[in-house]
């Protein structure tokens, strides 16, 4: 036998080897967890088919970013005067965001059932991790991913837009100046919401087509009964339009963009009524935090 | 792990699922045996951190639980008895997934994953989804994610459940190189046979009280059967026996010529009070033998005392 082919057939039992590298704590915990989630919705290290929901809905929510500006570049030398061609506004656009309801409703249930339904949490819990912090990396995963799904359309509208301005890209920049700050606060200020309802009501099932029925019908629900009272107040505002859970994000929006409700708004003829859709988005909020933070108060082994 | 008074009642105190547990384990191999709902996952749980003792505390690797929990976590590794794996990830996925939530960087936990998962003997098989697992694969993941870590202790609830004998052989002496590597290990289990042959130290426990603890060796020590053939007379189990009972023996007749004699607690001395018993009542000694001594016997002379 050649020592080639005894090298080749050699085989090392190299034991066990004790870790003496960095150890971290609750903070390393949760960020750990949180990129995993991220990593999960996201579908990565995942099959094609866990991918293709996420990547098409990015996809389409950029689509009317990518119309609005290639239609302004081609109108760019008309001789008709099309100022910086704009047929969908920043604020506009954060309502377009609402379509993510459909992406949260699919991810949040994907990213918190299978945990209780394979019987994952005893594991989970069994590391340097408490409920809390559980709670935190979740909805900090479906915020993050709601986030950038709707904030990267709005830098697509935005950078674009600077570029096909008959201005100039510089004179763009300092005349929308406010939506700088406008699109990522509200933007910001949807996928919290939406992360904080999906994740809450996902977390009462083990099942993941029970946990997005719950989600979409909780909104739909909502709409419709607000709706109702809406009209029985002959379209001149009520309180009870506080109900409607679809809208409510984007009343706050309209504070953040107009600093007013827009008319189109259920709570627009009410006295303070931007105050009772402030009231009404922080205890929706808080109220579906809460439920997680009971909910993963104590884990069974 | 040291428990000093560990109690824990529910229902307002009408259900008691530990009482008055006080015990020292030391480092190394021990076996936690009881039946099923005797309180071992309780008592999992309680080192955990995952519940609260309604009586009495618990120190785990040093760290009071009551106190840091998450600190005694950080140390602890953890593989439950039932199913608890996302069946549609790779093993090498959710290992080193398990090893980032104990605090370790991505790239370390990955090459963690990458040597238990070898140890454990999954090396070939670590990128298919655990979905397609047999039992014996499946729980050998269990074992490599609590290992993942490096954890001064790891709690193993039942490893060898559901495993054929081939699969529970290799599991036992997985579990049994453990405290060779460093690795202290509480193996919870109710087939005590397992136990006497894996672990140093046991803790008997049984509907939520301590029965028994201490080592192997030493509570074998304690209980024991005499068998002794005797002649000399048609009545000589019957002489000989009410004889030991003069001394404090307790036995039992087999047939006409042998009998069983309960030598717990009287240790060597025994067998020079039968011969003396036997001597006195002019009876003849064929044959003085010990019988098989097991951890099965211990408890059920200590539960059902």
């Amino acid at each position: 036998m050649s020592a080639q082919s005894g090298l080749a057939g050699a085989v090392y039992d190299r034991g066990y080897r004790p870790y003496v590298g960095p150890r971290g704590g609750r903070q390393e915990a949760t960020i750990a967890l949180w990129r995993l989630s991220v990593r999960r919705a996201l579908g990565l290290r995942r099959s094609w088919r866990q991918k293709v929901l996420p990547w098409s809905l990015l996809a389409i929510a950029t689509v009317p970013a990518v119309v609005n500006v290639g239609v302004a570049f081609a109108l760019k030398d008309n001789p008709l005067d099309f100022r910086d061609f704009e047929f969908i506004t920043y604020r506009e656009y954060v309502g377009v965001s609402t379509t993510l309801l459909l992406f949260v409703a699919l991810v949040a249930p994907d990213v918190m059932c299978p945990d209780r339904a394979q019987r994952v949490l005893p594991l989970i819990f069994s590391r340097p991790l408490t409920g809390p912090d559980y709670v935190l990396a979740k909805v900090a995963a479906i915020t993050t991913i709601v986030f950038g799904f709707g904030f990267l359309p709005q830098v697509v509208l935005y950078v674009g837009q600077m570029f096909v301005s008959r201005d100039g890209a510089l004179n763009y920049l300092t005349d929308h100046a406010g939506p700088l700050w406008q699109v990522p606060v509200s933007v910001l200020i949807l996928a919290v919401y939406y992360a904080a309802i999906g994740v809450a009501l996902s977390s009462l099932t083990d099942r993941r087509i029970v946990g997005g029925v719950a989600i979409l019908g909780l909104f739909l629900i909502t709409s419709t009964v607000a709706s109702i009272f809406e009209a029985a107040a002959d379209f001149h505002g009520t309180p009870l339009a506080v109900l409607n859970l679809l809208s409510l994000p984007l009343a706050v929006r309209d504070l953040v963009f107009l600093g007013r409700l827009s008319h189109d708004q259920g709570l627009s003829g009410v006295d303070g009524g931007g105050a009772v859709a402030v009231a009404g988005y922080l205890l929706v909020v808080l109220g579906a935090i809460a439920l997680l933070l009971r909910r993963y108060r104590e884990v069974d082994l | 792990m040291r428990a000093a008074g560990l109690g824990l009642t529910y229902a307002g105190g009408h259900i008691t699922a530990l009482s008055d547990f006080t015990v020292d384990i030391p480092a190394g191999s021990v076996g936690l045996v009881g039946a099923n709902g005797a309180g071992k996952t309780t008592l999992f749980r309680l080192m955990l951190g995952l519940l609260r003792p309604t009586a009495g505390h618990i120190q785990v690797a040093g760290r009071d639980v009551a106190t840091d929990p998450v600190g005694v976590r950080s140390r602890l590794g953890y593989m439950p008895e039932h199913d608890c794996l996302p069946l549609d990830q790779s093993a090498s996925d959710v290992v080193s997934t398990f090893g980032e939530l104990a605090g370790l960087p991505t790239r370390a936990a990955r090459q963690r994953a990458s040597d238990v998962l070898d140890l454990v003997g999954l090396d070939e098989a670590r990128f298919r989804p655990i979905g397609g697992f047999s039992t014996g694969m499946r729980q050998r993941t269990k074992l490599a994610q609590a290992l993942v870590a490096d954890p001064a202790l790891v709690l193993l609830d039942e490893p060898t459940a559901g495993l054929d004998p081939m699969g529970r052989e290799e599991m036992l002496e997985l579990v049994g190189r453990l405290a060779g590597f460093g690795i202290s290990v509480i193996l919870a289990t109710h087939l005590l046979d397992d136990v006497q042959r894996v672990c140093e130290h046991v803790v008997m426990i049984d509907r939520g009280r301590l029965v028994r603890a201490g080592p192997i060796e030493a509570l074998l020590q304690t209980i024991g059967v005499m068998r002794v053939e005797v002649g000399g007379r048609d009545d000589a189990v019957a002489v000989l026996a009410q004889a030991l009972a003069a001394k404090g023996l307790a036995s039992t007749a087999v047939d006409a010529h042998h009998l069983d004699v309960d030598t717990s607690r009287h240790g060597d001395e025994a067998f020079d009070s039968v011969r003396d018993a036997v001597a006195d009542a002019g009876l003849r000694l064929y044959a003085l033998s010990t019988q098989h001594r097991s951890l099965d016997d211990v408890f059920i002379q200590e539960a059902y005392r």
